[in-house]
């Protein structure tokens, strides 16, 4: 571990040297000079990429080699050996696996839905000029501020069907007849999860909308008011071209880590009941880690890998698209 | 179009009153332009006009009818911005149909009414381009074209052309001053540069602190300054303002400049009396080379070709002065010049800063 450490400061050191050098010998006029008396500059540029590219290679590309290679094995504790497509060619005929996608994908669809109707309704208000507004944008930070594991924790104890305060104002009101646990049923699990993670990640989306907002030029509202555009008009017609490159790019990103979320579910239903809220990621988790079926684990981590790149080219497509139409340059 | 009336308006942010019973009344298809420092309240005036801001007090009264609480669309105006406000995200078309998008009228009517306002301000090959495509002066065309379908009662430029290149101001100040003989117009033009304000106005508000110091034609304004202000703001380069001390009332008001120089001006003296202090005007075009008793130690020249600029100091050494000379004038940096100026082209304002009115000024031509 300390060997380990050690390597990792002589990395960053390196790393460290190689830009303070770079950094001293660039106010002087003969820079170029300077640098070629030591490297050649190409050589030098590869140097300076180097400990990036390490870092790179050991963090990122070996561990995703080594899934993909692990993924054409039944690896697991007694040891491996190579299965060919067998473990994909499981996933597609597993019954269990389909359903795992479809509530992946319906999971993030709701989730993302939400986050982004309700952001878009938050950064309105906030951005109203109504008196106190500066205390209003701070409440509505704390979701996204504190930790996502404490945060989490106090829904699981509102959800809990004995001493949660959802069931006991539920019997209150008298929409229960007793103790309801919502993470106890299938549907009213998927739900309460939703809910959790909406109200983590919608904090964030309304503040990225309220500064896209605030961008836009005030005198575009002036001059849509002067020609009698209504509010519901302006907000139609300006406002959401106005800040739609953000609208995609936070559609898009939090679908992302909607598709990856995992630490909400975890706690608050590891998945349950009876795989009601197992999500991709989820599933892939039981399986390497849970079950130690690293090879299978590890074929839907492929997948995952898949479609999450295929979100990544979706959202840089469509954002190229969306900011040629909405003129951003 | 329409007369426009402005009574008694006042403008206060908090505290601090930026506009003080502005009284106007311009007439139907004149072209006036409001002039003058930034923080004077011209911007603040338009917007009251155009609805955009409430006026703490007064009237706006378009065409007879008090419109100070309408909406802008009822007032009948329209308005075009500094920053031109053109939706990026609009074609040129769409940016133009806008208003009429908003009113919900029928498509043949609507692309009629867009493609009169294209062929008039020539974007008919551009209609299909959006503002990010365009330059600044077709950018400008455009908002004036959103300006143009809705057939206002009275246009509202706010300073429009502050952000082009000087070249492409001077083309749309033509343009501009085109556009508003071709639409036969009420218009309201805000702006701080005074070569606009004197190229394109029927007349001019100059603005000063929140006060109107003087409404009218720009020759007006040229020839007889109603204030100290006016006289420094109008006319490119300033008036040379010099501190003198009236000698005697009598035939005109002879006083002594800094310098020891004397002279006898026509203007009405009624209200002078000897030992006063005042300021003599005097425009740098309206000096001439000759030893007419202005003697100026030359600092800076700066040769235009046509014309020569000489900045100096006459008197004492602390009064500047400026003079407009021939091109080819013989003047050096660093050595004395002795100038003349016609009597009837001076002009003298007493301490409050008030003009003594010239008896004997140049004919104005409107």
């Amino acid at each position: 571990m300390i060997r380990q450490c050690c390597r990792w400061l002589a990395v960053a050191l390196w790393g460290l040297f190689l830009t303070e050098t770079a950094q001293a010998a660039s106010p002087i006029r003969p820079t170029e000079t300077v640098r070629r008396k030591v490297l050649p500059e190409a050589w030098f540029a590869w140097l300076l990429l180097t400990p990036a590219m390490v870092f790179i290679a050991v963090i990122i590309a070996w561990p995703l080699v080594e899934t993909i290679r692990l993924s054409f094995t039944d690896a697991d504790l007694g040891g491996e050996s190579y299965v060919g497509v067998a473990n994909y060619v499981d996933l597609m005929e597993s019954r269990r696996f389909r359903q795992t996608v479809t509530t992946t994908f319906y999971w993030m669809f709701l989730s993302v839905g939400l986050k982004l109707i309700l952001g878009l309704i938050g950064a309105c208000l906030l951005n109203a000029a109504v008196p106190g507004r500066a205390v209003f944008r701070m409440l509505v930070m704390p979701p996204w501020v504190i930790p996502i594991a404490i945060g989490v924790i106090g829904w699981l104890w509102m959800y809990n069907g004995y001493f949660g305060l959802l069931s006991g104002m539920g019997q209150r009101i008298g929409l229960f007849d007793g103790p309801y646990a919502f993470l106890a049923g299938r549907t009213s699990a998927f739900y309460s999860a939703v809910v959790t993670d909406v109200w983590v990640g919608t904090p964030m989306i309304t503040l990225f909308f309220l500064a896209a907002m605030q961008g836009v030029n005030r005198d575009l509202y002036e001059a849509a008011w002067v020609d009698g555009a209504g509010r519901w008009y302006r907000f139609r017609r300006i406002t959401i071209p106005q800040i739609m490159p953000v609208i995609v790019s936070m559609a898009l990103l939090s679908a992302i880590w909607t598709f990856n979320s995992f630490d909400i579910i975890f706690i608050l239903t590891q998945g349950g009941p009876r795989g009601a809220t197992t999500t991709l990621i989820i599933d892939t988790y039981k399986v390497a880690i849970g079950n130690f079926k690293f090879g299978e684990g590890a074929a839907r981590a492929v997948v995952i890998v898949v479609l999450l790149a295929t979100f990544s080219a979706l959202y840089l497509f469509l954002l190229n698209k969306v900011n040629k139409t909405y003129g951003v340059k | 179009m329409a007369t426009l009336d402005l009574h008694r308006i006042s403008k206060s942010f908090g505290t601090a009153k930026v506009l003080h019973d502005i009284d106007l009344a311009i007439k139907d298809k004149e072209f006036v332009v409001f002039v003058g420092p930034s923080g004077c309240g011209k911007s603040t005036l338009l917007r009251i006009i155009a609805g955009l801001e409430e006026a703490s007090s007064g009237k706006v009264v378009i065409d007879g009818a008090d419109v100070s609480d309408a909406h802008p669309v009822d007032r009948g105006i329209s308005m075009v911005f500094q920053s031109y406000a053109l939706y990026p995200h609009l074609t040129v078309f769409e940016n133009i149909a806008f208003p009429l998008r908003v009113q919900k009228l029928a498509e043949p009517d609507l692309k009629q009414r867009v493609m009169r306002a294209a062929e008039i301000l020539q974007l008919t090959d551009k209609l299909k381009l959006k503002p990010g495509q365009l330059s600044g002066g077709q950018r400008q065309r455009v908002a004036i074209g959103r300006s143009i379908v809705r057939n206002p009662k009275v246009f509202l430029f706010d300073e429009p052309l502050s952000n082009l290149d000087a070249a492409l101001r001077g083309d749309m100040r033509v343009e501009l001053s085109q556009l508003h003989r071709e639409l036969d117009a009420t218009m309201v033009y805000v702006t701080h540069d005074q070569v606009e304000a004197m190229t394109m106005a029927d007349r001019i508000v100059v603005l000063n602190g929140g006060r109107v110091e003087q409404f009218g034609t720009p020759m007006e304004l040229y020839h007889h300054p109603a204030t100290k202000f006016v006289a420094g703001f109008i006319g490119q380069p300033n008036m040379n303002l010099i501190p003198a001390t009236v000698l005697g009332t009598d035939g005109g008001l002879t006083v002594e400049i800094d310098g020891g120089h004397r002279m006898t001006l026509p203007v009405d003296s009624s209200a002078a009396s000897a030992g006063d202090k005042v300021e003599v005007g005097i425009r740098p075009e309206d000096v001439d080379l000759g030893d007419g008793g202005l003697s100026i130690s030359v600092r800076v020249l700066e040769r235009l070709g046509g014309v020569s600029i000489t900045y100096g100091t006459i008197g004492n050494g602390e009064t500047r002065f400026c003079a407009s000379l021939p091109g080819d004038a013989a003047v050096r940096e660093g050595e004395p010049l002795h100038l003349s100026v016609a009597p009837s082209d001076c002009h003298v304002f007493d301490a409050s800063g008030r003009v003594l009115r010239r008896t004997a000024a140049p004919a104005l031509v409107a």
